[in-house]
């Protein structure tokens, strides 16, 4: 091999305190270096240049960039020696700025390390083998989990876009949290009038197919061919004849089933369309409350069913779709306010959570529009809000700030005096988080124009007195303790991640954080993508987020999904797992540790042996560190390349 | 080129690629002055990590090694610091069994948001490392007078018995009579070259089944055949540690249950021909002159040059005899006789005791002395049951090249080391390692320590259920013993 090695001073950058010359003339001491220099920017174009050039003028068969970290820069250089006719992997980067001369100052010292470093480089780059990617097919067709907001653009997009969707509601409509809000922040504008039209979308959109009731069972396969097993719950209503007239609703005698989509303010019957523009608008019996399957007879819906659309004996399915990626939507769930106890939620019926007020709000809940007390229905005139309940919070393990709830506690102090004009409302924050487009000039309208009192504090105790309940805070600007009568309390609950993410996260094998949402692959540059190739992230599943945000997400998760597409075969990467099949003796530790199922037992000449699916390993090396014989050598990191960067350190 | 002298020491580091590594990043990027020791090698997952890397830098001249990766719960590839953590939580508790300072070796968990974390880390394992000094070199340690007698002999205490071993031969025969004509081979004991030596019988026929001998010159464990005898209908009949190792065979899939028949015999206790040996040449003479030996329960007596000798089983009996929690099958299609009350009384072995007294610097010294002898015969592995790489194993391998033909001790040990980590979590002990030894190295007392921490981590004995799964191919999310985390 006759190797390059390219020592760059990024500017002053590793300049300023390594010694690039030195290092440089050092590495031409290394077995195989045949040439080695500094340069002053090695990945700007004259840089890369120079390497292309240096590969072709001396006969170079791989190359060594001593700069930044191989996180930064790997891929740049890659497609130069690639640009020189070698291949990819005939590359390797010894990272002497972050690692060395941003950390500290001793010139000697870093010199040194750089040298080494290089000299890491060198043995490994000794051991690279040329590696090349397989191509694959792609299916075409996307899976969206979640009906939400962000699950609806997502969908729409795709569909938009051409693609096939499969879009997977556990719910029996889609539409998610934004279908239970009244009316929205910062334009005061109403939810389901903007909403509904999308959701009737999603209905009549030819490229996508509709699951409600469905939930994901399980998730075989890779990028561009992924096998999704789904669980579609009974119903108890054939919905091929179902046509959502609502007669049964009406007659229905058992009227205790919770309501969850009123956020259990309130029952329904055990036969129910959620919502008037619930999408699909199809009837579901709820077997926990129907006297069907309470006490075997009643059949009142089934009588009156126009239709004949009631079939008590219908079954769970399992239904298989193959696609090429999956868009995870799922949404968040509302912090349990119960778990405050001082704020006495639970026990007190008068305190209750936004989003339970807002259905108190929406023409179409439970009071029909009319703002009332849970506990006897009369009207509230004084309304305390209390914000951060569940977020910030260090003692409940909540630190996190779920990002909305300023904003909707101003909408709702702003409604409140738009239903009951001589109300008064009181709202307790922290800190007013208002940084979004016409945001802080919404919360100073509640305040300026609607009145509302924002005192700056933390609640104490909520407590009851007489028809009444006793706020009991501080006032921090003013250092006074306050106490405030209140009608009726309603408590800004935090976001949370939804109840079974952890769960679908490991079906997915995407990473969740400490929190239970789903971690996206870069912060701040991949803010859709996960870990695991073509599975993206949209809406709140990825963290609190407000509309236009979730909205957004979808949109950018649909155009990660269409890029996808937009190729008929995929590469794959080739830094994966292979096993020498002469070496293996077939004893399959590495099948039992494997994470992604990827290597499997294969029958050679009548001997057991493990084998790689290459489309399947993510290349994590777990096999290779199992495999006492080391049959199981994961590319571009064998045993070999690890051993000659040790040896490279410690023998010399 | 090496560390600067007298400033830096060898620190090696291995970072995940994803957290760790981009936290190594973040840190430089948020300018968080650190230690210039560190030397880092990227690997794509802290599950990429053999732990065999890491002794073969401290064993070739890193003072430190740092293993860095994603948080529980967080990683890249979902599962790879949960292996990791077993791995090389059982490391920590492995290096002082060689005399190396378990703090020149740390793991923790860094993510690619945390710089402070890192340069916190880096810092504190630097000053660590500092404070320690460099390390001692196998190579240059010196053994402390009269260490190597205070080790040897000192093994003794309850061996199993019920005094019943000389009737139950005829009962076996009877057995294997039985069922000999349904398979093709059954393996046993029989009478070696001399009255000591007793050797594998492979029974095809009655007239073999005349050869068929009892009693504790039956050293061999019978079932490290069984897997190049795959395929066949294979009788065995075992002592209670060869039983063990015919569970570990079938829960690694390496021999088939419904073609081996097992004849459980309950064992008393096998004689240790190495210390026959030594104790023959404390008299002046030595097993190659052994001329007639009678041995029983009780004990050995052997005729050599014309004069008998008399020793006590608890003189002779091998070391991991003493305390045996296992002196019947633990899996047997045939028990021949009543079982053997087991000897263990929950002590840890004097064995044990002795080297935990050891200091550090005295256990390398010990290394160093016992594998000079080491002449790299590969008899020890090659008598191991549990060795299934056969003709791969790494050790004679370029490669992977683990390890060079070099003739140093570092190699040498650096071998024992690579069949103690391959065995974790499998080996049940039996001792052929030992027993194969020609140089008498005492290597089975690695493999016991390194049992022994397997033990405290997971609570798990190897070859006693053929349906568990061992405990390095396994993880829980929260690991009960273990507490990483102290940088």
């Amino acid at each position: 091999m006759r190797i390059g090695v390219f020592v760059c001073h990024c500017g002053s950058n590793i300049e300023g305190t390594v010694d690039t010359a030195a290092v440089a003339r050092a590495a031409l001491g290394f077995p195989e270096v045949a040439l080695a220099t500094d340069a002053m920017y090695t990945c700007s174009e004259p840089g890369q240049d120079a390497i292309v050039q240096a590969i072709r003028e001396k006969g170079l068969s791989g190359i060594v960039v001593a700069s930044c970290s191989p996180r930064m820069h790997e891929n740049t250089f890659r497609r130069a020696v690639e640009r020189a006719g070698l291949n990819r992997y005939m590359f390797e980067m010894a990272n002497i700025r972050e690692h060395v001369s941003w950390i500290g100052k001793d010139r000697e010292a870093n010199t040194n390390k750089a040298t080494e470093l290089v000299r890491m480089a060198v043995e490994k780059l000794r051991r690279n083998t040329p590696l090349f990617s397989n191509k694959f097919d792609v299916t075409k067709r996307v899976l969206v989990i979640g009906g939400g907001v962000a699950g609806i653009q997502a969908a729409l997009d795709c569909a938009e876009g051409g693609k096939e969707v499969v879009l997977v509601e556990r719910e029996s409509s889609i539409g998610g949290k934004m279908a239970k809000l009244d009316k929205t922040f910062p334009t005061v504008d109403c939810s389901s009038c903007i909403l509904g039209p999308k959701m009737v979308d999603v209905a009549q959109h030819p490229n996508i197919k509709l699951l409600a009731c469905t939930e994901l069972k399980s998730v075989g396969g890779y990028v561009g061919n992924f096998q999704v097993e789904l669980r579609k719950k009974a119903t108890y209503v054939d919905w091929t004849k179902c046509t959502g007239c609502g007669q049964c609703m009406e007659k229905c005698p058992s009227k205790k089933s919770e309501d969850r989509f009123n956020e259990r303010i309130g029952v329904t019957t055990a036969i129910n369309i959620p919502f008037p523009q619930a999408i699909p608008k199809k009837a579901v019996i709820d077997p926990a409350s129907c006297r069907h399957f309470l006490k075997g007879k009643c059949g009142v819906c089934a009588k009156v069913c126009p239709t004949g659309a009631i079939d008590y004996e219908m079954k769970e399915e399992v239904l298989t779709e193959q696609v090429g990626a999956i868009i995870a939507a799922t949404g968040y769930d509302v912090f349990d306010i119960s778990k405050i106890g001082e704020y006495g939620a639970g026990r007190y019926p008068d305190v209750i959570t936004s989003l339970q007020y807002e259905r108190l709000l929406s023409a179409s809940g439970p009071t029909g529009g009319h703002i009332k007390r849970p506990s006897d229905g009369a009207e509230p005139k004084t309304i305390v809000f209390v914000q951060c309940v569940g977020s910030r919070d260090k003692s409940l393990g909540r630190p996190y700030c779920s990002g909305f709830c300023c904003m909707y506690t101003a909408k709702q102090a702003i409604l409140t005096r738009d239903h009951i004009p001589d109300s008064q409302v009181f709202v307790f924050y922290m800190d007013i988080r208002a940084p979004g487009k016409l945001y802080d000039e919404f919360t100073r309208r509640a305040m300026e124009e609607y009145g509302a009192r924002y005192i700056r504090g933390r609640v104490a105790m909520v407590y009851p007195q007489g028809s009444k309940y006793i706020v009991r805070g501080a006032d921090t600007l003013l250092g006074t303790n306050v106490e405030i009568e209140a009608d009726l309390v309603v408590l800004a609950a935090g976001a949370e991640a939804a109840a079974g993410a952890p769960a679908l996260a490991e079906k997915l094998r995407i990473s969740y954080d400490p929190y239970g949402f789903f971690v996206e692959s870069h912060p701040k540059l991949r803010p859709v993508e996960t870990n695991t190739a073509g599975v993206y992230l949209a809406g709140s599943c990825q963290g609190p987020k407000d509309i236009p945000s979730s909205v957004a997400q979808g949109s950018a998760a649909a155009a990660k999904v269409l890029a996808l597409f937009s190729k008929d075969k995929l590469e794959s990467d080739p830094q994966i797992s292979r096993v020498d099949i002469k070496r293996c003796v077939g004893c399959g530790k590495c099948i039992l540790t494997c994470p992604y199922g990827a290597i499997k037992k294969i029958d050679f000449r009548g001997e057991p042996k493990a084998e790689v699916v290459a489309t399947v390993c993510q290349g994590c090396g777990i096999c290779t560190s199992t495999c006492p014989q080391g049959a199981a050598q994961l590319a571009h990191f064998t045993d070999d390349q690890i051993l000659a960067e040790v040896n490279a350190l410690c023998r010399f | 080129m090496s560390v600067l002298t007298g400033k830096e020491l060898r620190i090696v580091g291995f970072l995940c690629n994803w957290c760790s590594y981009g936290g190594a990043d973040t840190a430089g990027v948020g300018r968080f002055v650190q230690p210039t020791d560190l030397r880092i090698i990227r690997v794509p997952c802290s599950g990429r990590i053999d732990p065999l890397f890491i002794v073969k830098a401290l064993l070739n001249g890193a003072d430190g090694v740092l293993v860095s990766g994603c948080h529980p719960r967080d990683c890249h590839y979902s599962q790879g610091n949960f292996y990791a953590r077993r791995r090389l939580e059982v490391l920590k508790h492995f290096l002082p069994v060689l005399g190396i300072d378990p703090a020149r070796f740390e793991y923790t968990w860094v993510s690619a948001s945390e710089a402070q974390r890192w340069q916190k880390v880096v810092s504190s394992f630097t000053e660590r490392i500092h404070k320690l000094g460099p390390a001692s070199r196998l190579e240059n340690t010196a053994l402390p007078d009269g260490l190597e007698k205070r080790f040897a002999a000192i093994a003794s205490g309850e061996l199993p018995s019920d005094g019943k071993a000389a009737t139950r031969l005829e009962e076996l025969k009877d057995r294997i009579h039985e069922f000999l004509p349904d398979l093709d081979i059954v393996i046993g004991w029989q009478r070696g070259f001399d009255a000591l030596h007793n050797t594998p019988l492979f029974m095809r026929s009655a007239e073999d089944l005349e050869k068929l001998v009892w009693g504790p010159l039956n050293i061999h464990n019978t079932a490290t055949y069984l897997p190049s005898l795959r395929g066949k209908k294979v009788g065995v009949v075992v002592k209670g540690c060869d039983s063990r190792s015919v569970v570990e065979l079938l829960q690694e899939k390496l021999v088939d249950r419904e073609n081996i028949v097992v004849f459980g015999m309950p064992c008393s206790g096998i004689v240790d021909l190495s210390k026959i040996d030594r104790a023959l040449r404390e008299r002046g003479t030595g097993i190659g002159r052994v001329q007639a030996a009678e041995c029983g329960e009780k004990g050995v007596t052997i005729k050599a040059g014309g004069q008998e000798y008399r020793f006590a089983m608890e003189e002779v009996a091998a070391d991991k005899c003493f305390h045996c929690e296992y002196p019947n099958a633990v899996l047997a299609d045939h028990l021949i006789g009543n079982a053997s009350p087991s000897s263990s009384n929950g002590k840890i072995s004097r064995q044990l005791a002795a080297f935990d007294a050891m200091s550090l610097q005295e256990r390398m010294a010990y290394w160093r002395s016992q594998m000079d002898r080491c002449i790299r015969c590969h008899a020890c592995r090659n008598a191991c049951p549990l060795c299934v790489c056969k003709d791969h194993c790494i050790a004679q391998s370029r490669d992977p090249h683990w390890i060079s033909q070099e003739d140093t001790i570092t190699e040498k040990l650096m071998f024992q080391v690579v069949h103690a980590v391959h065995t974790a979590g499998r080996c049940t002990e039996c001792g052929e390692c030992e027993r194969a030894c020609p140089m008498d190295i005492p290597i089975l007392a690695m493999k016991r320590q390194m049992n022994r921490a397997i033990r405290e981590l997971f609570e798990y004995k190897a070859g006693t259920d053929p349906e568990a799964v061992p405990p390095l191919l396994a993880f829980q999310a929260e690991e009960k013993n273990i507490h990483e985390g102290v940088l």
